[in-house]
């Protein structure tokens, strides 16, 4: 950091504290907002949601055989296969959404081609197992499946038009493998990894039931016990420390812009009057969805922020609808990732690409909060 | 001499083999060129899309992992001599 930047940082911040209205009734409610919301969420969701979700996914990223799926991705795989399997594969493949790009780039210019490439880029960051746990945790489950679905069916369907608009581009990259069984192996059985990985989800999802606390403790006991029991006498113990360094990786990159989008979210909630937010998209019509999808397109969310940021904006009155389309394109564009997109998929099939996700998010959020 | 390239963009996963890689070079008296490959333009035409990749004088050792030390020194320990 150079010298005159540090000045000037601290005589902006000195300036704040000199002539901000600090004890404004607004300054102070928005601060405590944004405190006992980020006090909701420990209480509520970090243990019971949070933690557990990490672990599952850290167990996704060491025990996932990715080798078989990547295959499935190939310039050779048959078009109805590559698709779906593009547009769920982002659940397994991509824990962390720094693992997106180069998984993108590398089906893009090497696989199965800009359209499979098209629905893996989409569905990646959306459907990424912590993000659809919190949501669930925090909104319910109608909204976790409502954005799961959502996302693979725009997924498949912005592929398939990004593969017919662009499709001379796509022959001239049908050439190359991957490279294939270098991954290395895990020496366990399939039954034992699934045990494994659903006896995690199970913890997560009791932790979610209303039933007696006692009947809840004693069960959830009892499956970290099998958990355990697993880590102990049936892997290996370079296994078990890979497991647990990625797990602690993903809670270092997340937790600490999750706890800063949890303020801002609570201090939203405060600063933004009811009104706007319900003149803007409290109906579920065409027009508040196009705004709601706009605004997540420029935007953005570090992982999980959005959730509670959607959260609150409903809180004040923004419609289930508009609130899916948010979830949609916010995960999916950004400023920066438009800036990332120009650069890698070039000038023509980039705006294409932009305006083909906001169009069918705006579409699924006004179906979404029609029917549902 | 060996040349030994890291592919990857900054994961996690990479800086513990570019750890491990230099451990054992110092343990083992070993001689060979560490590089590391970090833009994505390089990266792809080797086939790798899960990060590290690690090639060893121009072959593609492994993806996605890092591999243990006893396979880490038989590719180095063969060809580095």
């Amino acid at each position: 950091m150079k010298e005159w930047v540090k000045f000037t940082l601290l005589a902006s911040a000195f300036a704040i504290f000199y002539f901000a209205p600090i004890d404004a009734p607004i300054v102070l409610q928005s601060i405590s907002a944004g405190l006992s919301l980020l006090h909701e969420y420990a209480r509520l969701h970090v243990l019971t949601c949070l933690v557990p979700a990490f672990f599952i996914a850290g167990t996704i990223a060491v025990y996932v055989k990715k080798d078989a799926v990547l295959q499935l991705l190939g310039p050779t795989t048959k078009k109805y296969i590559a698709y779906p399997i593009a547009s769920v594969s982002g659940g397994i493949l991509a824990v962390c959404s720094c693992t997106i790009l180069p998984l993108f780039t590398g089906i893009y210019k090497r696989g199965a081609g800009i359209g499979p490439a098209v629905a893996f880029l989409f569905t990646g960051p959306a459907i990424n197992i912590t993000a659809i746990l919190l949501t669930s945790s925090v909104l319910g489950w109608d909204f976790a499946i409502g954005r799961l679905v959502a996302a693979v069916v725009i997924s498949v369907l912005a592929g398939l038009l990004m593969a017919a608009l662009f499709r001379d581009h796509d022959r001239k990259n049908a050439d190359g493998e991957f490279a294939a069984g270098l991954g290395g192996d895990v020496p366990y059985s399939n039954f034992t990894i699934l045990a494994f990985f659903l006896l995690q989800l199970a913890i997560l999802v009791v932790f979610g039931l209303s039933v007696d606390p006692a009947l809840k403790a004693v069960i959830i006991i009892a499956m970290i016990v099998a958990v355990l029991g697993i880590v102990l006498f049936k892997f290996q113990k370079e296994h078990n420390l890979e497991w647990l360094r990625e797990t602690w990786d993903l809670t270092k990159k997340i937790l600490p812009y999750l706890f800063v989008g949890v303020f801002v979210a609570g201090i939203i909630e405060a600063v933004i009057p009811q009104d706007v937010v319900t003149a803007l998209v409290g109906q579920n019509t065409i027009l508040s969805n196009a705004i709601a999808s706009t605004f997540g397109a420029f935007m953005y969310f570090a992982t999980l922020t959005e959730v509670p940021i959607i959260q609150k904006l409903m809180s004040l009155g923004m419609g289930r609808g508009p609130a899916l389309t948010l979830f949609l394109t916010g995960n999916a564009l950004s400023l920066p990732s438009m800036i990332v997109l120009f650069k890698v998929m070039g000038k023509r099939q980039a705006p294409a690409y932009i305006l083909t996700i906001m169009v069918l998010s705006i579409i699924a959020g006004w179906l979404f909060g029609e029917l549902l | 001499m060996a040349t030994v390239k890291i592919l990857g963009s900054g994961c996690s996963k990479c800086k513990v083999l570019e750890q491990r890689l230099l451990s054992l070079k110092a343990t083992h008296n070993l001689i060979f060129e560490l590089v590391k490959v970090t833009d994505i333009d390089d990266i792809i035409p080797y086939g790798v899309m899960m990060t590290p990749g690690l090639v060893i004088n121009g072959e593609l050792k492994s993806v996605g992992v890092v591999p243990k030390d006893a396979l880490l020194l038989e590719w180095l320990g063969i060809e580095s001599r």
